[in-house]
């Protein structure tokens, strides 16, 4: 269990920045997600803090010390990588022996330990195989079970579950959770994913060109994001933007361009100012217009365009002015509303956040 | 792959340093050496002093036997490059195409053993099926029994079967490697659109593998050109090539600098042929 | 259930094959043949192999042939796999260069290369000889064996140097445990590629082999321009058998045509 530092980090290569000065912290036994599109530096932030990767400038610190010059084989941690990198000339036992042998431990204890670890991960039984002769989960067990039985200080996974199909994805998030709660490491993981950074950390950081956009719990960054490009990364947003009309305790009202108005509480605002509104589409209740129907505050008049199904929910898309609005309504009633048809989106004015453009 | 940084260059010196080092000891520095030997006008194995000199160069073109003995060889390579391509190519595709799983594996095995092995023994296991007497001339007989003694052996000809049978192989791995690389799917999408074989051999698949046909035709025709070997076992007095005429230089006249002088002009010619072809090949592999 | 082109291809092969072999078949065939003129009928006898035996310039020649073949493969598997390695793992300028530096020991004649190292040789005093052979086998098997580590190393996965590092081993820990025996199956196949390379060269050696003492193709060669005997179908042969028998070592050792 142990406390990671980046303080600065700064890492160029020829003209491209790849880290652009970032701080974080990860505390003890947490499990935290840098989520981001490729290219934005976190996955060099893993590996620098790997020690694949050496900062320009900046520092890492385990548990208060800096590790910069140190090695990656004296560091101590634990790496996940994005295809396993399982040593394909060696059984699985041997795979997870590894890093015991390799820190001269007696025979007798690291195979005592090689068993725990099986255990662990669930894969008692199969030490005898070679990894191509596992399934895809099963060698990302056997990754996960070598990278934990040295009792590293933290734990660093490379895109986990990229490699899986969906229920094997979801199987192993579960298991991912239930190993890392159990063991109380701190760990780190890289997606791209944003459904996979969402179900499994205990905090996010969203990286964008090099930079940390936001950082925070799953639940806060979803809900309130700062900036348009989080919003719309984490999850799906519409965005409606508009002029403050009028601002009294708090409260501000809002002129749509897309007509209408909407009601809503604006921090730091003045009237006149041009605002965008972030609106997750699940926030959005609607039902049939009535002809002449005129929307009231937080609410538009729009065309259903497209109805697509997903099972447990459906997904419309709807024309607003110039605009299409995106909104999930679970299948709670058996009626759809069909394309073509009148309708009025409401919402409420607590679910609109203000969000750089 | 690292972009390797200055920590790095010391170990990919140690790492490449020996093997080149051999390299340059071997061949270049002895290229560079033949190529100035080439203008003395002594052989460096007479105890006197040469001096620079283009009689070797000159008396190339002075005397009409080397120019022709050029042409016949540059008339050979090609001669050879076209048998190995008319023949292996098909060959090629069946091996790349139309053959699966284990098959394909040990028949291609198959037919690069031989190549492998030794070129002078495979020479040589020609005179015993050309010869009179040999194999070719008993099965000939056996079909046409009236039909005069075979009498190929030490000819041009043979000389042409020979390196055929040797360089065969060779056509056949590279014009392999890329048929194979060709997706089935590019195939079928031609099927699909209506080209029948013959169009999607011309227009589809032998344009893809252009660069295993080039590839495989320049290792043959340069040493095709350059051969003296076959020409010798097989074409006897007849066997006329420029190798020969330069290994001769080398081992029974001992004019090293007009030896060294011949390779030289060899080498130029099939460089130019090179280089001429080179932008027509470059244009028509755009895209691969 | 296949289409006549393809069956009719497939046949085509077959009989690519048959020229391929028909006359290695042949030439073996006929050095079991009693007669010393090569007439028929076929009368088995193995009389041209105990000739061999006696036929000490012919066994020296191969004792040489497959001493310096030893020496060519060890010397060459190192310095090319180091080559390759180079290679494999770094990006650096020049880089190309020396890649297109590999090709001039395949493309040039071989009867060029021979007769300037003759010329060369004879210059730094290098004199004709074993050594001299030698030096010209090793230039002409390391492009060999740099493609076929090289293309060996290509499919490495470098991840799990990385792994191996994350768990804890030192560089060299990395290097003996993981790295060598991965890549083991590349060098030795490249190991036996030099190997072929060297016993079946023939135009270096026959440049810089001094009278006296050749190699075993160079013997042959001599004996062929003196008249053909069976004897030179046995040890024809031999050779034979012992290349294909080291090529087909070396295709359990490295996939050939891209095979995966």
């Amino acid at each position: 269990m142990s406390e990671v530092n980046v303080i600065d980090a700064v890492k160029r290569y020829d003209s491209v920045v790849a880290l652009g000065g970032v701080s974080l912290r990860f505390a003890e036994g947490q499990l935290f997600g840098l989520l981001g599109p490729s290219g934005s530096g976190k996955t060099t932030l893993l590996r620098a803090i790997a020690g694949f990767v050496t900062l320009d400038r900046g520092r890492v610190l385990i548990d208060g010390q800096d590790i910069g010059g140190v090695p990656v084989h004296a560091r101590n941690i634990g790496m996940m990588f994005q295809n396993y990198a399982l040593f394909p000339h060696m059984s699985v036992a041997e795979n997870v022996a590894f890093g015991l042998e390799v820190r001269n431990l007696p025979k007798s204890e690291v195979q005592a330990r090689v068993k725990d670890a099986l255990g662990m991960v669930r894969l008692t039984g199969l030490e005898a195989r070679r990894p191509k002769q596992l399934s895809g989960g099963q060698q990302q067990r056997v990754a996960l079970a070598r990278a934990l039985v040295t009792r590293p200080k933290v734990l660093l996974l490379d895109e986990p579950l990229g490699a899986l199909d969906k229920h094997l994805r979801q199987e192993m998030q579960i298991e991912l959770r239930r190993i890392q709660r159990a063991v109380g490491i701190t760990t780190i993981f890289v997606t791209h994913d944003q459904e996979e950074a969402l179900t499994l950390s205990d905090r996010i950081a969203i990286f964008e060109a090099g930079k940390i956009v936001q950082e925070g719990p799953p639940m806060e960054v979803y809900e309130r994001p700062r900036s348009k490009f989080a919003a719309g990364f984490l999850g799906e947003a519409n965005f409606l933007t508009g002029r403050v009309e009028a601002i009294s305790g708090g409260c501000a009202t809002v002129a749509l361009d897309v007509g209408g108005q909407a009601q809503c509480a604006l921090e730091t605002a003045a009237a006149g100012q041009a605002v965008t509104l972030a609106l997750r589409p699940e926030k959005i209740g609607f039902a049939p217009a009535a002809a002449g129907e005129t929307p009231g505050p937080n609410q538009v008049r729009g065309r259903v365009t497209d109805v697509v199904f997903s099972g447990n929910s459906t997904t419309y898309r709807v024309a607003v002015g110039e605009q299409t609005m995106t909104l999930f309504r679970q299948n709670l009633t058996g009626s759809a509303i069909a394309p073509g048809a009148d309708v009025l989106l409401s919402w409420s004015g607590d679910h609109l956040v203000a969000v750089t453009p | 792959m690292s972009v390797a940084d200055r920590r790095d260059r010391g170990a990919i010196l140690a790492l490449t340093g020996p093997a080149y080092l051999w390299l340059t000891a071997t061949i270049f520095l002895p290229l560079s050496a033949m190529l100035y030997v080439s203008f003395l006008d002594k052989s460096p194995l007479v105890p006197q002093p040469a001096s620079f000199t283009l009689k070797h160069y000159e008396a190339f073109l002075a005397k009409p036997v080397y120019p022709q003995l050029m042409l016949w060889s540059l008339e050979l390579g090609a001669l050879v490059t076209v048998f190995c391509l008319l023949i292996g190519y098909p060959a090629a595709l069946a091996l790349a195409k139309v053959v699966k799983g284990r098959w394909r594996e040990a028949l291609f095995l198959l037919v690069v053993l031989p190549f492998w092995s030794n070129a002078l023994v495979r020479t040589f296991s020609w005179t015993m099926v050309l010869r009179p007497g040999g194999l070719a001339d008993q099965a000939i007989h056996v079909v046409a029994p009236g039909a005069p003694a075979l009498d190929i052996l030490y000819s041009y000809p043979a000389v042409v079967i020979g390196l055929v049978h040797s360089y065969l192989p060779y056509m056949i791995l590279t014009c392999y490697i890329s048929l194979q690389a060709i997706d089935d799917s590019v195939i079928e999408a031609a099927r699909s659109l209506g080209a029948r074989p013959w169009h999607l051999l011309r227009r589809v698949i032998f344009p893809m593998s252009l660069p295993g046909v080039l590839a495989g035709s320049a290792l043959i025709f340069v040493p095709a050109v350059g051969s003296f070997m076959e020409p010798r076992i097989l074409g006897g007095t007849k066997g006329a090539a420029l190798g020969m005429a330069i290994e001769e230089q080398f081992t029974v006249t001992a004019n090293w600098p007009f030896g060294g002088a011949l390779s030289f002009v060899m080498l130029a010619a099939v460089l130019l042929i090179c280089l001429a072809l080179y932008p027509v090949a470059r244009r028509r592999m755009e895209g691969l | 259930m296949q289409s006549l082109g393809a069956r009719l291809l497939t046949g085509y092969l077959w009989l690519v094959l048959l020229f391929l072999y028909v006359p290695i078949l042949v030439m073996a065939a006929m050095g079991f043949n009693a007669s010393p003129l090569y007439a028929l009928p076929f009368d088995f006898d193995l009389i041209w192999y105990r000739e061999l035996a006696g036929n000490a310039k012919l066994i020296n020649a191969g004792i040489n042939s497959v001493g310096i073949a030893v020496a060519n493969t060890l010397i060459a598997t190192a310095l090319g796999t180091m080559a390759a390695l180079a290679f494999a793992r770094y990006q650096f300028r020049g880089k190309t260069v020396l890649q297109l530096l590999l090709f001039p020991p395949v493309a040039i004649p071989w009867l060029v290369i021979g007769t300037a190292m003759l010329v060369f040789f004879y210059w730094i005093g290098i004199k004709r000889g074993l050594v001299a052979i030698l030096l010209g086998h090793v230039a002409l098997s390391l492009p060999y064996v740099i493609v076929v580590v090289g293309a060996r190393l290509a499919t490495f996965p470098r991840a799990v140097e990385e792994a191996a590092a994350t768990l804890g081993a030192t560089p060299w820990q990395t290097f003996r445990r993981i790295t060598a025996p991965i890549l083991a199956p590349g060098v030795i196949g490249g190991a036996l590629f030099a190997f072929a390379v060297s016993f079946d060269q023939f135009v270096i050696s026959y440049f810089l082999a001094p009278p006296g003492t050749t190699t075993l193709p160079v013997e042959i060669y001599g004996a062929i321009r003196k008249g053909f005997t069976p004897e030179i179908n046995a040890i024809s042969t031999i050779i034979i058998v012992v290349s294909m028998g080291v090529l087909l070592l070396t295709a359990r050792f490295y996939r050939f045509g891209g095979e995966k």
